[in-house]
């Protein structure tokens, strides 16, 4: 009886160790070979079916909008800066800082302005069906957010029971 | 001659059956052995489930059919799982790069 436990519990030892262990180099290797050759587009490639014309057009809208972005991105990152030196030099929120935010808001808006234009952009390259898909998921993962957080903060949320 | 050898034999013969000394017998002997004769005609006795159990395990095509098994669940659900991986890796990669975490 304590023999047959004894290789009972040695062969399920074994049994876990044979599935984990080819588990986790299959995940590994899987991982590895999407990965190596992926390049930003990959996804929309995958997810959206597109064939090598479909590919081109969007690879184009693409590059012509990554200058943009960056651009955008480099005018954000100074007006935070600014925002942030306004609100180091006083503990209260001047009517500098009011206005450093203000900015910084317009230039957010300015720039979700031009993603989304481009969103659409891109979705027009593609065929209809999966363009609309992709457009319904680029709006969900880049507008949901705020989305969600308006809504966790909405009185029907409790947020002002807490006040 | 031969009549004279014939005689000897058959004195010699009666001698070494004198001579032999046949053992006593154990007490109940012949029942012991009765005893053990239907204990080996009657069916083995049943064994527990756990040595059934490692029985099975212990036979070689048992045992690697269910490597075989294992390792084959182990490959298709891991390279499932890992396609899961890369697809929302690439997905999160395009996301940084078309909006910018401070816009999400």
């Amino acid at each position: 009886m304590n023999r047959s436990l004894i290789i009972l519990f040695s062969a399920l030892v074994l049994a876990t160790a044979v599935f984990a262990g080819s588990y986790f180099v299959s995940q590994r290797a899987s991982v590895m070979c999407r990965t190596a050759s992926a390049d930003d587009l990959s996804w929309l490639r995958e997810e959206f079916h597109l064939n090598d014309a479909d590919m081109a057009r969007v690879r184009q809208l693409h590059e012509s909008y990554m200058p943009q972005c960056a651009e955008m991105c480099a005018k954000i990152a100074v007006k935070k800066s600014e925002l942030q030196a306004a609100l180091n030099d006083s503990t209260n929120v001047t009517a500098a800082a009011k206005t450093k935010l203000i900015e910084l808001g317009e230039l957010r808006a300015q720039c979700q302005a031009q993603m989304l234009q481009h969103f659409i952009t891109v979705s027009q390259a593609m065929p209809p069906e999966q363009g609309r898909r992709y457009l319904a998921e680029m709006k969900r993962l880049t507008l949901g957010f705020h989305e969600e957080i308006e809504q966790s903060m909405s009185p029907a949320a409790g947020h002002e029971q807490q006040h | 001659m031969k009549g004279n050898m014939n005689f000897n034999d058959t004195k010699l013969s009666a001698l070494l059956r004198e001579s032999r000394v046949s053992p006593s017998l154990l007490p109940r002997f012949q029942q012991n052995v009765w005893r053990r004769i239907e204990n080996a005609e009657a069916p083995a006795k049943s064994k527990s489930w756990i040595d059934s159990l490692v029985a099975l395990i212990l036979r070689p095509k048992f045992a690697f059919a269910t490597v075989a098994v294992l390792m084959l669940a182990g490959i298709l659900i891991g390279t499932h799982e890992g396609s899961q991986i890369a697809r929302q890796d690439a997905q999160t990669r395009y996301l940084a790069a078309v909006a910018p975490s401070s816009l999400r």
